[in-house]
């Protein structure tokens, strides 16, 4: 009896049409956490990437040259229960210009405030002039 | 008086768990010099792909095994698993066994992974140096425990980054005797 009424619970609503369609929010958040530079050396830039993500704390999990991937995470210090991981494509769109994007997430929820992403480019940035010099 | 002393280590333990907002944990930090100082040092050389073998070589003198790398970006990374057991927790927690009156059990740590990850990158445009950075850090297994009459089962895990100096300085020292390169600081 308590089991029926446990997985009447559990009915799936009715799928809607535009399920695998984009949505405003997926637009919005694609915005916030992409962003183009003025560089040429792809290279160059995932290693910055990585650098830069090191500088923020974070412990490289995985890197792929090829498809332009770094994924790393943190924990969310001072405590060790909360963790953040962020992957970060960079991709060449042009010959002198290439586009960054991050994901982050916090605990297994994606973040979307822009705060985040735009603390993330800043440090990306200053990484990258570094570089360049 | 047992309420009491089961109440004040709650407190304690809820004193601990403090949130940091994302945004700060995306943020530069006072402390993020000190850190990439203590982490990375300098070689004058051409040859990443030496001073990344040599690092690997290194590594595995210590006792690592190499989980990851990749060559073009210049990256490694390395575990290995040790006993975590200390002295001082088993003290620790019979001392909590008879202050708690045989209620609180603490589980002590017992098994550790200390992993490495490891950076190569060129500095200049000529690639005629070249930074090598790495960063330790640890995780931790604890045994079991029991709090009043719940048994808290083993395998809880933790993790801390290892910011002790002189596991670095260790490390460089290594590196830099493999390489004949003398190891700058930045």
């Amino acid at each position: 009896m308590l089991g029926s009424l446990l997985l009447y619970g559990c009915t799936i609503p009715n799928t809607p049409q535009d399920l695998l369609g984009p949505t405003d929010a997926q637009l919005k958040i694609r915005s916030i956490q992409t962003r183009t530079f003025e560089v040429k050396d792809r290279n160059a830039a995932i290693r910055g990437v990585v650098a830069s993500l090191q500088d923020l704390g974070f412990i490289i999990e995985r890197a792929n040259e090829p498809l332009g991937l770094v994924t790393a995470a943190r924990f969310a210090e001072p405590n060790y229960y909360d963790v953040v991981s962020v992957t970060v494509t960079v991709r060449q769109d042009t010959k002198d210009r290439l586009t960054i994007r991050a994901n982050a997430i916090y605990n297994n929820k994606p973040i979307a405030d822009p705060k985040v992403y735009q603390n993330f480019f800043a440090s990306l940035e200053r990484s990258l002039f570094l570089t360049k010099e | 008086m047992r309420m009491g002393v089961c109440l004040a280590s709650l407190t304690l333990l809820a004193g601990c768990v403090t949130h940091t907002e994302p945004a700060e944990l995306f943020q530069l930090t006072a402390e993020t010099p000190k850190r990439r100082a203590m982490q990375t040092r300098f070689f004058e050389t051409p040859n990443e792909k030496e001073l990344l073998s040599a690092s690997a070589a290194v590594l595995q003198d210590l006792g690592f095994q190499v989980e990851e790398s990749v060559r073009e970006v210049g990256f490694l990374r390395a575990t290995k698993e040790r006993s975590a057991r200390e002295y001082g927790q088993y003290i620790q927690r019979a001392l909590f066994l008879v202050l708690s009156l045989g209620k609180l059990l603490n589980p002590v740590d017992l098994h550790q992974k200390i992993a490495a990850g490891l950076i190569t990158r060129p500095l200049n445009q000529d690639a005629t140096k070249q930074e090598v950075r790495i960063v330790f850090y640890r995780i931790v297994w604890k045994g079991d425990g029991q709090t009043d009459r719940q048994y808290i089962p083993p395998g809880q895990q933790y993790m801390e980054m290892i910011r002790d100096p002189d596991i670095y300085q260790q490390f460089f020292a290594k590196l830099s005797k493999a390489v004949f390169l003398e190891a700058h600081t930045l």
